[in-house]
């Protein structure tokens, strides 16, 4: 539950942060069935794919729609029980410094002596969430291997410090997601891990599905939006000609939000795709050249 | 039969051979008439005393007796007598001289005053000098007489004489072939004889051996001059060469050249500028001149005044950087140039539009010079002409129609965009049997090839565009109605789809259409074709067409504005330009003359029925009177669309993928015959003498080459060509080759780059034994485990604990008690109480650079030869073996090059490097001259330490001269790639950087010293460490100024090398 300690704020504890609203999510293929299906066989999922192509966005409205009641809702107590089957997602962003006790949980000083607290992956597993470890690979290896218990048939998680074994409660689901375009010796998953998920793959949608996303997020008018998926894809074309990879759907979204906040959109896409997705000065002059052959003012 | 003389003076006659009497007798019947009886004694005592002067000099005075005869009507006596006796006296000298003297007198008495007969005796005899020699310089002058007097005033062949006199003292060949040459440089010169004369002066007292490259260079160089100006500009010339300006003919044919290109006025200005250029730096004005038309060739006579005004002020602070700016061997000259003109180069813009062009096509385009296409001999002939074969654009290499540069810019983005839109909207993906979206199709359907027959080879190669144009009777204007309508569909899609080049390309349509000719003089036919062109160029309103075919246009127009539809395909353009082709045909080319004006920009809707309407009518309208035709003529290209050749791209596709499939599923190979057939067939062929069979063999044996189907033949002088001799004194370099690199070179005096100076041409070291490595791991073993173990010491700092921390992996227990117990007390415990695992990694890249240079080939003192005379066998007969083995080298070197010491380091380092797994490359480098620095690769900084690798390092030999300053740039540029915390480029070497042209004017060493040092900086400046080591004891010196504040040392011991080598490492990298 929200508890607004703060009028300025919101805060909650991250177990019970839910998705409330649906998030705007249109699927490219069969990911939503697939992901439903894993959720129920308990199969950990791995998403894949550049950056800015719907994966964060896609674990969120998998935890609202599968925490939809399946009952419709007749009274308030209903309601009430309803929000019992709620999945909280607790997102955690890896990042090299992560250690296993960042995860699993660690003593701490209190006025009293020490007192455990549980990290974010524990609680996950307390409380049946969905448990997103975003860019995997950028944590360090001793640390992914952690995960191994609790990706496969086992699902518990030992807390050495404490001397105890945590059981996954019934709903818990992990879902780590991973970029492969950046793949340097060092920064590659392990095969034990790899093999212990099940991947669904992402990459930038077709122009006209962009197009209606950008549309949607950013809510300017269907010929920008067009325009903005048509740079999207010639601005893709480029990769491996100096660009590690094309502008994500988000820039797209974000150079979306600027024309309809009235900005330009020679200058929107300037701001937010041509200097946001290179610093290589012939590469942003090329893709400059895109853009101001595509848009007209 | 003879009247008889005195008896004296004939029996002097009779000693002579019969030859002389013969011809005595004869002349004499003849200047009876002439002369009276005692000119005619005068005349035969000359001869016959002549003809006793040495016993050769009767051959002079035959001559001299059958001369007389034409002589003597030109002059009066007594200079005939002044010229006889001149000749005589040349002959006293030299029978021969004589000879020749008499034998031109006919024709060189007609151009010369009597006076100055002796004058000119005098002038022949003035290059004899007693030789045969100078006796052929003479003789030829004599020959030349003739012309020479009556182009040259008489003080100017005096000047020009003297002129060959002061050049025979040097060469009579020279002066021989100076007089020849000077005759007809000098007979066909006009008012600035003189002015040329007064150079030849000057250059034969400074540098004679270029005065005949002058006279031979001279015509074509001066032919654009105009004439009155031609003087200033040889006194500018002589001017340079007092000042002691080198390489006159190379001066005057490029200066002239380029001069030649100007208009008057431009020419003069120019000579003006040299003039005022002339006080402050005559040097100067030779650069400037010689590079003119560069120059010119960029900017605008008004822009060339700015430029080179700031080249002066230069001048005027520093006098090498200015002639450096005016040599245009200074980046500030270039720049000045490049932000002046307005013309674009594609070389400069081709990257960004390669990228452009892919982002918008989404494969992979290469941008290209058009003539890099023409030079394939595919079929596409002009070589400024944008085009694409359907893999990648071709585009002129140069525009500057336009006043700005930003108007340039835009036509070649506009063009490149067109030739992208054929492959992003399909023009080459034409298929027979795809239907259109806005017409019913007409096409009749292709006969299925019944299953019992085996197809016609050839029939399966035939493309879809192909089998579209064999419909037609008259391909020519088929194929010209086709590109026309797909060019209309592709401007209006471009249009529609990148709104943002509208504005653009636009404008360039209007441009193209400002050069479109005169519909009204064109025959009726082409006329509507014009028409359909300009229509293609949004050209709809205020047309002059034929009144009678005004409907007809009509239609054609309909026709047209169907491909204007975002939807409508390539199978559109087809059908449409079928409909027209129909109409167009119908039309007879004959000329016309009742023209009106029209708008055709009206909505209307093409209608089939229409157009049978129309047909009819055409067809009843000329059904009557048949005319002569005129032959048709296609319509001039529009340029910025370039050549379209849809037929060919798709054969040139198929041939590529190999996808002539036979019926029965069977892949056949096409063959040349065959293919040179389909090319005849080929109506965009036609441009060049379409019938001529060797023209199609040749393009097909170089498509089938292109699309690899057949062996390319290997040629010299493609990939690695022949090693290129460029002058020092050349200008930029530019290279196109694989792997070769281009690099400025810094000149410390003009203090400024030579841009695109030395070429870089990077190699990898072939394999040889891995022995020599094994053999140096082992020799070395206890000082490789020494440096191994120190190597590894460096490794866990990375990894260490580090306790006390604020924040940390968990809890430091020593701390947290402490901690706990001070709370206890009440005191305020410490904050830092976990422990954290630093894991600072090493993040180093390195680039070691070995001098491979000659010199590395000398030997040290340590293990001095051993084969000295003690280790001699004692039996003689073993002896001799044992010599002549050791002569032949069978007996394995036994003293150290530093060489050697250079690779046992190298080979030590590499494996303490793996050890901590630092990212290292080991390049060599050595060269000769700027144009072929050599960059060895022993190993890469990307690759691993293979076998190959270990290999390499043996091969690593001395080869030719160091210049340090490419190398060092292309390591830089290496390194600077690497992604890694801390780069550091380690030279190894042995002496002073020095090269062929390493200097400046071949003696000032410190040249070579400040490009290093200037290399050094650079790479300082991108963030990477130089570090240099060398083993010349005597390097001190120079060392400090290569280095500056940068490290270097100096080993006293070269013997050290391999030892120091590590540990200098170890110590930087920490």
């Amino acid at each position: 539950m929200a508890k607004n300690n703060n009028a300025f704020y919101n805060q909650y504890t991250i177990e019970e942060y839910y998705i409330n609203k649906e998030p705007f999510y249109l699927p490219v293929a069969d990911e939503i069935q697939l992901f439903e299906a894993a959720y129920n066989g308990q199969i950990p999922i791995l998403l894949k794919g550049p950056t800015g192509t719907g994966k964060t966005r896609f674990v969120e409205y998998m935890a609202w729609r599968l925490s939809r009641p399946l009952a419709i809702v007749k009274n308030n107590q209903d309601k009430e029980a309803n929000a019992k089957n709620r999945i909280p997602l607790i997102t955690i962003a890896c990042h090299e410094d992560l250690t296993a006790s960042d995860l699993v949980g660690r003593y701490l000083l209190d006025a009293e002596g020490t007192r455990w607290m549980d990290g974010p992956l524990a609680r996950a597993f307390k409380y049946g969430a969905i448990c997103y470890l975003d860019e995997i690979v950028e944590a360090r290896k001793d640390t992914t291997v952690l995960i191994h218990p609790l990706a496969d048939h086992r699902r518990t998680l030992p807390v050495e410090k404490q001397g105890i074994v945590l059981e996954a409660k019934k709903g818990f689901q992990l879902v780590i997601s991973y970029n492969p375009g950046y793949q340097s010796a060092l920064k590659d998953l392990k095969e034990s891990t790899r093999q212990r998920f099940i991947a669904i793959e992402f990459s930038p949608p077709p122009p006209e599905v962009e197009a209606e996303i950008i549309r949607k997020e950013s809510g300017c008018t269907s010929a920008h939006a067009r325009s903005l998926a048509k740079l999207g894809e010639k601005v893709r074309n480029l990769r491996d000609h100096g660009l590690k990879e094309g502008a994500s759907t988000r820039v797209l979204i974000y150079a979306g939000k600027l024309i309809s906040q009235g900005i330009s959109p020679k200058r929107a896409c300037h701001v937010a795709v041509v200097w946001g997705i290179t610093d290589d000065a012939e590469v942003q002059r090329s893709v400059e050249e895109i853009v101001t052959a595509i848009f007209a003012d | 039969m003879q009247q008889p003389l005195d008896n004296d003076h004939f029996a002097k006659a009779d000693e002579h051979p019969a030859e002389l009497q013969h011809s005595l007798k004869e002349s004499r019947q003849v200047l009876q008439v002439i002369f009276n009886q005692k000119e005619l004694t005068l005349w035969e005592n000359e001869a016959i005393a002549m003809a006793n002067h040495s016993t050769r000099s009767w051959e002079a005075t035959v001559e001299f007796v059958s001369s007389s005869t034409q002589v003597a009507k030109y002059l009066p006596f007594s200079s005939f007598l002044q010229w006889a006796r001149s000749g005589s006296y040349l002959t006293k000298d030299s029978a021969t001289l004589g000879a020749a003297y008499f034998r031109v007198g006919p024709e060189a008495v007609k151009h010369i005053q009597p006076n100055n007969l002796s004058r000119w005796a005098a002038l022949g005899r003035s290059l004899y000098k007693g030789t045969w020699k100078s006796s052929t310089l003479s003789t030829s002058f004599f020959d030349l007489s003739p012309s020479l007097l009556k182009a040259l005033s008489f003080p100017d062949l005096e000047t020009f004489t003297n002129l060959i006199e002061s050049l025979s003292a040097r060469s009579y060949d020279l002066a021989g072939e100076c007089l020849t040459i000077g005759n007809t440089v000098l007979g066909s010169m006009g008012r600035e004889r003189s002015s040329f004369l007064i150079l030849w002066q000057t250059l034969s007292e400074n540098s004679w051996r270029d005065i005949k490259g002058v006279l031979e260079t001279y015509e074509s160089s001066v032919s654009g001059i105009d004439e009155p100006l031609r003087n200033r500009f040889l006194s500018l010339t002589n001017l340079l060469v007092l000042h002691g300006a080198k390489d006159t003919p190379r001066f005057l044919a490029q200066g002239g050249s380029a001069l030649g290109t100007l208009k008057t006025v431009e020419q003069e200005h120019i000579l003006d500028l040299c003039e005022r250029l002339l006080k402050r730096s005559p040097t100067s004005v030779a650069a400037f001149l010689n590079n003119l038309s560069v120059v010119i060739n960029r900017v605008s006579m008004p822009q060339l005044d700015f430029w080179f005004d700031h080249g002066v002020g230069i001048l005027s602070e520093n006098p090498e950087g200015g002639l450096a700016y005016f040599k245009l061997e200074s980046k500030t000259s270039e720049q000045m140039l490049e932000g002046l003109s307005s013309s674009i180069a594609l070389e400069g813009i081709s990257n960004l539009l390669h990228l452009y062009c892919s982002g918008l096509s989404g494969s992979d385009i290469e941008v290209k010079e058009s003539s890099t296409l023409a030079g394939k001999n595919l079929g596409w002939v002009s070589a400024d002409i944008a085009t694409t074969e359907g893999k990648n654009v071709y585009l002129p290499a140069m525009m500057d129609v336009f006043p700005t540069k930003k108007g340039n810019f835009d036509w070649y983005k506009v063009v490149s965009t067109h030739q992208v839109a054929r492959l992003e909207f399909g023009s080459f993906d034409f298929s027979y049997d795809r239907p259109s979206t806005q017409f019913n199709d007409l096409r009749p359907s292709r006969a299925l090839p019944s299953s019992s027959f085996a197809v016609e080879k050839e029939d399966q190669w035939i493309t879809d565009m192909g089998h579209y144009f064999s419909q037609f009777d008259n391909r020519r204007i088929a194929l010209d109605i086709f590109t026309t309508f797909e060019d209309a569909r592709l401007g209006f899609l471009i249009k529609h789809e990148y709104p943002g080049i509208k504005s653009s390309y636009n404008s360039i349509q209007k441009h193209a259409v400002s050069l479109r000719p005169q519909i009204k003089a064109l025959p009726v036919q082409q006329a509507i074709m014009e028409i359909l062109v300009q229509f293609s160029l949004d050209e709809y309103t205020n047309l002059l067409v034929p009144r009678k075919y005004s409907k007809a246009i009509r239609v054609l127009a309909k026709l047209q504005r169907c491909l204007l539809d975002p939807i409508a395909k390539i199978e559109d353009t087809a059908e449409s330009a079928l409909r027209a082709y129909n109409i167009i045909t119908k039309i007879p080319n004959e000329p016309d003359d009742d023209w009106q004006e029209e708008d055709f920009d009206s909505d209307d809707q093409f209608s089939d029925d229409e157009l049978s309407e129309i047909i009819k009518e055409l067809d009843d309208m000329n059904s009557e009177d048949p005319v002569q035709d005129i032959e048709y003529a296609s319509p001039d290209a529009v340029d910025f669309r370039g050549d379209f050749k849809p037929e060919l791209v798709q054969t040139l596709n198929k041939l590529r993928e190999g996808t002539g499939m036979s019926a029965d599923g069977d892949q056949q190979e096409l063959d040349q015959d065959q293919l040179e057939q389909l090319l005849k067939d080929n109506p965009e062929m036609s441009e060049i003498d379409n019938k001529d069979m060797d023209f199609a063999a040749l393009f097909a044996q170089n498509m089938l080459r292109e699309a690899g189907l057949t062996q390319a033949t290997s040629q010299a002088g493609q990939g690695f060509g022949p090693m290129q001799h460029v002058e020092e004194s050349g200008g930029e370099l530019d290279t196109k080759e694989p792997k070769t690199y281009v690099y400025n070179e810094w000149d410390f005096r003009a203090g400024d780059y030579k841009p695109k100076w030395c070429i870089v041409r990077e190699k990898t070291v072939e394999e040889g034994e891995s022995a020599f490595f094994n053999e140096t791991t082992q020799k070395y073993a206890s000082l490789l485990l020494d440096v191994r173990r120190q190597f590894e010491l460096v490794m866990p700092e990375g990894f260490r604990k580090l306790r006390r921390q604020p924040d940390g992996d968990d809890f430091d227990f020593d701390a947290a008690t402490e901690a706990m117990i001070d709370l206890r007390s009440g005191i305020t415990p410490s904050e830092k109480v976990y422990w954290f695992r630093n894991k600072q990694e090493r993040d180093v890249s390195v680039v070691f650079l070995l001098d491979m240079s000659a010199s590395t080939a000398e030997a040290i003192d340590e293990g001095k030869p051993i084969n000295h005379a003690m280790d001699a066998p004692k039996d003689p007969v073993e002896y001799m073996t044992w010599l002549r083995s050791r002569r032949e080298g069978l007996v394995r070197r036994q003293y150290k090059r530093i060489i050697d010491l250079e690779k046992e380091g190298v080979a030590l380092l590499m494996q303490a490097l793996e050890s901590i797994g630092d990212v290292y490359g080991i390049y060599g480098f050595s060269g000769y001259g700027r144009e072929n620095v050599e960059f060895y690769v022993i190993k890469d900084i990307e690759e691993s330490l293979t076998d190959g690798v270990k290999k390499r390092i043996d091969k690593i030999s001395p080869l030719h001269a160091t210049r340090m300053g490419p190398a060092i740039r292309h390591a830089t540029t290496k390194l600077s790639r690497q992604d890694t915390k801390t780069k550091i480029l380690f030279l190894i070497s042995d002496g002073r950087p020095q090269d062929r042209g390493y200097s400046r004017e071949g003696v000032e060493k410190e040249y070579a010293v400040h490009d290093t040092h200037m290399a050094l900086i650079e790479a300082r400046r991108l963030g990477i460490i130089p570090f240099c080591l060398t083993v010349d004891k005597t390097g001190h010196d120079y060392l400090k100024t290569m280095c500056g504040d940068m490290e270097y040392e100096v080993l006293d011991e070269i013997s050290m090398l391999p030892h120091r080598l590590p540990h200098l490492y170890r110590k930087l990298t920490i």
